[in-house]
């Protein structure tokens, strides 16, 4: 299927989905004026991905540096659908990068990976 | 007499410790402008990374929350050929950046209807006297929950504010008139 690159702005990150090498990435801040306009077309591609990824193997990085409490509940649907995907057999590996001198969104990574159950959650830190 | 006038204007603000104001109307446009600026004095003034990032983060929901939840608003009238969402609205509020000793302060103010002042003055007062993980495990419980009624976000912003704060918040309700008060919330960085 098509890729899905979508260029960062100052409020919404950059989301790099190359499908064909199943490598998913989500960089930058994230505190769109309209949440749901701006990832609904991130969870559709998702969605038609995951669906037939079957027992597929997929590797999704985080490296957001800052998001708003209405970007969390998108992050966590994401992590949602990933964590769907690998309990119906794909190897989902999940990949939170976090700023080493921001140890908020090192708790909030925390609390994403303690929330999948089949998908496998590595926590990194960047270089400042 | 201009230059007096606000000239004391400024050094009210001054006083207080006051860097940045802003009283108005609130729309995103703004919120994306004064956060640069925002940004850019933390940067010059040498913040670091977690301060720079706590102190923006409690701003962003300061700012939304005017936007979304102000009762004070301007309306366009609705066109009669339009459905309603192209119906023009915006908010009022109130929102300052400022400094007490070595701490950044972000304070907002907006009307809200009287009736919602309980609702709002239990909600953060028990948001306020949690510990940090109570207060991380009742996030968690509300990034799962469906947001409650008039929300129009994931309803974690009083609780990211608080995440991001070094003290516990302060908040306060004063009466306007029959129908309104003004809200208050400082939260110290």
């Amino acid at each position: 299927m098509q890729n899905l690159e979508i260029p960062a702005t100052a409020r919404t990150p950059a989301v790099l989905f190359d499908f064909g090498q199943h490598q998913l990435k989500i960089k930058g801040e994230s505190y769109p004026e309209d949440v749901t306009e701006f990832y609904g077309p991130v969870f559709s591609a998702l969605d038609t991905y995951l669906a037939n990824l079957g027992e597929g193997q997929c590797r999704f990085d985080f490296e957001l540096i800052y998001l708003n409490s209405s970007s969390a509940k998108a992050i966590m649907m994401l992590m949602d659908k990933l964590d769907l995907a690998a309990s119906k057999g794909a190897t989902v590996d999940v990949y939170w990068h976090y700023d080493k001198e921001d140890d908020t969104m090192q708790e909030l990574g925390e609390e994403f990976g303690e929330d999948l159950e089949n998908a496998k959650f590595h926590l990194e830190k960047m270089a400042g | 007499m201009l230059a007096g006038q606000l000239m004391d204007m400024r050094a009210m603000l001054h006083k207080h410790g006051v860097i940045f104001a802003y009283s108005g109307y609130v729309t995103e446009p703004v919120l994306s402008g004064v956060g640069e600026a925002l940004k850019q004095k933390l940067t010059i003034d040498d913040a670091d990374t977690k301060t720079l990032r706590s102190v923006f983060a409690v701003f962003v929901e300061q700012m939304q929350n005017i936007i979304r939840y102000s009762a004070e608003k301007a309306q366009s009238s609705p066109p009669s050929d339009q459905p309603s969402s192209a119906l023009m609205e915006i908010r009022y509020g109130i929102l300052t950046i400022g400094k007490e000793g070595d701490d950044y302060v972000v304070c907002a103010g907006n009307l809200v209807v009287r009736t919602d002042v309980d609702r709002l003055n239990s909600k953060l007062s028990k948001i306020r006297d949690l510990s940090r993980d109570e207060l991380k495990a009742l996030y968690k419980e509300q990034l799962r929950a469906e947001p409650e009624q008039g929300s129009k976000g994931a309803g974690l912003g009083f609780m990211e504010i608080a995440r991001r704060a070094s003290k516990p918040l302060e908040f306060d309700f004063t009466n306007i008139d029959r129908d309104h008060a003004f809200f208050a919330l400082k939260a110290t960085i």
